[in-house]
C-alpha cells in the first residue's frame, strides 16, 4: 500500500542480499532433477536388473524389497524399466528444448534487434507457429517423420519455437532500449558484439527460466506422444509408453503408479526449480 | 470506443487471414516433405481395394503428379473455397468426416472451458480468502495441475469414478458423467494457467492505491472483491481462454483417446495411425483456424471491455498472457 513507483520488482529485496538462500522445497527438487539425469545418464548403475527380459516365474509381483516398483506380465523388473526408460524420456526433453532454445532464440534474437522487415516477417511466421495448436503439431510432424522418441523430440522442440522467440524477442527489445546499450553503440560498438557482450547476457535470465519450464513441459509432451504409441515402440520403457501398456492390466495398478508418480515428480521439481528462477531474478 | 478502433480491427483481421493461409500452408509444407510416398504407398495398399484407373484418378486429383508448389496453390485455393479434399482411407469427403465428429468434441470442449473457470476462479478466491493453513497451500495447486501429464488425470478419474464408484461405465463414452470426467481431464489443465494469472491479477491490484482506499473506507474484504479487484483481474482471463483454445483442441487428443470419445481428437489418432494425409491436414488446419477466429475475436472484445486498453499499440497487451 506504499507507494510504488520506487522499485519494480515484488520482493521487498533488502539492501545486501543473502548468499544464496535456497529455500528447502528447491534443494530437494534439484537433488530429483539430479538423481533423475544420472538415471538416464548410468542407468546400470542404479538399477542391476534386465530391463528388457524377463523371469516368468515372476509375473506380477507387486512392489517389494526386491522389486521395488513390482513385475509387469513378462516379469521384468518395472524399477528397472522406468530408470532404463529416463534416457529416452528425459533426454529427449533436453534435445527439444535446445531445439527450440536455438532456433526459437535465433528468430527472437534477429528480430528483436533488427526490428523492421525482418521483425514483420518473423513476428507472422511466429504467429503462425502459434496458431497450429502445439500438441497437434507435434502429432503432425512426429507422423511426417516416424514414430520415433528422437523424433518426438524434434517435434517437441519445433512446437515451441514460438515461446521461445516471442520472450527472447522481447527480452532483447528491453535490453535495446537500455541506456547502456545506446551508449556502447555511440562508442562505436559493432552490432554484433553489442548483440553478444551486452544484449544476450541480458535477456539470459528470463530465458534460463523459461527453459527450464519448457524442460518440464516438453516431458509432458514427450510422455503423452509416447502414450499415444509415437514413441519408440516396446520394449523400449519411455515413461508414458510404460503407462500406457500398464493401463491393460488393471490388477496390477503399480504398472500405471509407478512410471506416473515418477513423471509427476519430476515434472514438479522442474516447475518448482523454474519458478524459483523466476522470483530470484 | 474510440477513433482507432476500426483501423485497429481491419488491420488485425487483415493478419488473422494471413495467418490462417500461411498455417494452412505450414502444415502443407510438414506434410508433403514426409521421406518417402505413403499416399501412394497407401493406395497401392491391397486392403482398400483401389483399381489402377481409381488411383490414378486420385493421384490426378491430388495433382500429386505435378510439381510441388502447383499442388500447394490447388490445395490453397480448394482450402480457401471449403473444400478439404477426400480422405484416403474411406474416400469419403474430410468436410463430411469432420462434421460428424465436430459435435462431440465442441461439448467436451465447451464442458472443460467452463470446468476450468469454475476450478480457476474457486483456487483464485480460496488463495485470497480462506484462512491461513488452506489459502496459501492452494496457492501450490495450479503448478501441480500443470505437472501432471493430461492423460493420468483422465486414467486417475476413471479408476475413481469408474472403477472405483462406478458412477458411470468407462465404456459407455457420451454418458453425461464420462463427458463430466473427459471435460474435467481438459479442464484441469486449462484452470491451472488461468487460476495462476487470476491469483497474480488479484495480488496485484490488492496492492493498488484504489484498493487501500477502498479498504480506508471500511469496505469488507468480499466486497473489496466483488465492487473493485474482480473486474480489472478477471477481463485478462479473455485473453488467456483464447489461448487456452489451442490447448484444449490438442488436448483433445489424448483425451479422447483415454475415454474412447471419437470426437476430432479421435479423428486425428486415426488418421496418423492410417497415415490419411487429406484429413490430418484438414483437421490441423481447421484447429488454427478456430485458434486464429477466437483469438481475433478476443483481440477485438477487449478493448471493449476493458476501457484501459487503448489500440494505438495492439502490442502492448499481449503481454498480458
Amino acid at each position: 500500500m506504499t507507494l510504488t513507483a520506487v522499485t519494480t520488482t515484488e520482493a521487498p529485496a533488502p539492501p545486501t542480499r543473502p548468499v544464496w538462500r535456497v529455500p528447502p522445497t528447491v534443494v530437494v527438487s534439484f537433488v530429483v532433477v539430479a538423481l533423475v539425469l544420472a538415471w538416464s545418464i548410468a542407468p546400470g548403475v542404479f538399477s542391476h536388473q534386465n530391463p528388457v527380459d524377463g523371469i516368468p516365474s515372476e509375473l506380477f509381483r507387486p512392489p517389494s524389497g526386491a522389486h521395488w516398483f513390482g513385475t509387469d506380465h513378462l516379469g521384468r523388473d518395472e524399477f528397472a524399466r522406468v530408470v532404463h526408460g529416463t534416457a529416452s524420456s528425459v533426454s529427449s526433453a533436453l534435445v527439444a528444448v535446445l531445439i527450440g532454445l536455438v532456433v526459437g532464440g535465433l528468430f527472437g534474437l534477429l528480430s528483436g534487434f533488427f526490428g523492421g522487415l525482418v521483425d514483420t516477417t518473423l513476428a507472422r511466421f511466429v504467429d503462425v507457429l502459434l496458431a497450429i495448436p502445439s500438441f497437434l503439431m507435434a502429432v503432425v510432424i512426429v507422423s511426417a517423420l516416424g514414430f520415433q522418441t528422437i523424433n518426438a523430440a524434434v517435434a517437441t522442440g519445433v512446437s515451441a519455437v514460438a515461446v521461445f522467440a516471442r520472450v527472447l524477442r522481447s527480452e532483447v527489445l528491453k535490453a535495446r532500449s537500455a541506456v547502456f546499450v545506446e551508449a556502447s553503440l555511440l562508442l562505436g560498438g559493432s552490432r554484433a558484439s553489442v548483440l553478444f557482450r551486452h544484449v544476450l547476457p541480458n535477456a539470459s535470465r528470463s530465458v534460463l527460466q523459461l527453459a527450464v519450464l519448457q524442460f518440464g513441459l516438453s516431458i509432458l509432451t514427450i510422455a503423452s506422444l509416447a502414450f499415444l504409441g509415437y514413441g519408440d515402440p516396446p520394449p523400449a520403457s519411455d515413461w508414458g509408453l510404460l503407462i500406457s501398456s500398464g493401463r491393460e492390466y488393471p490388477l496390477a495398478p503399480w504398472l500405471v503408479w509407478a512410471p506416473a508418480v515418477v513423471t509427476i515428480v519430476t515434472v514438479l521439481s522442474v516447475n518448482r526449480i523454474s519458478r524459483w528462477l523466476r522470483k530470484t531474478d | 470506443m474510440s477513433r482507432g478502433y476500426l483501423p485497429f480491427a481491419l488491420r488485425r483481421a487483415g493478419q488473422a487471414v494471413l495467418v490462417i493461409l500461411l498455417a494452412y500452408v505450414a502444415t502443407f509444407v510438414v506434410i508433403s516433405v514426409l521421406p518417402g510416398d505413403p499416399v501412394t504407398a497407401t493406395l497401392r495398399n491391397p486392403q482398400n481395394g483401389f483399381t489402377e484407373e481409381q488411383i490414378a484418378r486420385i493421384v490426378s486429383y491430388y495433382g500429386l503428379d505435378r510439381p510441388v508448389l502447383v499442388q500447394l496453390w490447388e490445395a490453397l485455393s480448394r482450402f480457401v473455397t471449403g473444400d478439404l479434399g477426400v480422405s484416403l482411407r474411406s474416400n469419403r469427403p474430410v468436410a463430411d468426416m469432420i462434421g460428424e465428429v465436430v459435435p462431440s468434441t465442441l461439448v467436451l470442449a465447451g464442458a472443460s472451458l467452463g470446468l476450468a473457470l469454475l476450478l480457476a476462479f474457486g483456487i483464485a478466491f480460496g488463495v485470497r480468502y480462506l484462512p491461513r493453513p488452506f489459502g496459501p497451500a492452494l496457492r501450490s495447486v495450479p503448478s501441480l495441475f500443470l505437472s501432471v501429464p493430461g492423460f493420468l488425470v483422465g486414467l486417475l478419474l476413471i479408476q475413481i469414478f469408474s472403477f472405483g464408484l462406478g458412477l458411470f461405465r468407462a465404456i459407455d463414452a457420451d454418458s453425461p458423467w464420462a463427458t463430466f470426467f473427459a471435460a474435467l481431464t481438459l479442464g484441469v489443465w486449462v484452470s491451472a494457467q488461468v487460476a495462476e494469472v487470476l491469483i497474480a491479477n488479484l495480488d496485484r491490484e490488492a496492492e493498488q492505491d484504489y484498493a487501500g482506499v477502498a479498504r480506508a473506507r471500511g469496505l469488507g474484504q468480499a466486497r473489496l472483491l466483488l465492487r473493485h479487484l474482480l473486474k480489472p483481474s478477471a477481463l485478462p482471463v479473455v485473453t488467456v481462454l483464447a489461448v487456452m483454445i489451442g490447448e484444449v483442441l490438442g488436448g483433445a487428443v489424448i483425451t479422447e483417446a483415454v475415454f474412447g470419445r471419437t470426437g476430432l481428437g479421435s479423428l486425428v489418432e486415426s488418421s496418423v495411425a492410417s497415415q490419411d494425409l487429406p484429413v490430418l491436414q484438414a483437421v490441423v488446419s481447421l484447429a488454427a483456424v478456430v485458434f486464429v477466429l477466437v483469438n481475433l475475436l478476443a483481440d477485438l472484445v477487449y478493448p471493449l471491455l476493458d476501457p484501459r486498453v487503448t489500440v494505438v499499440r495492439p502490442e502492448a497487451r499481449v503481454a498480458v498472457a
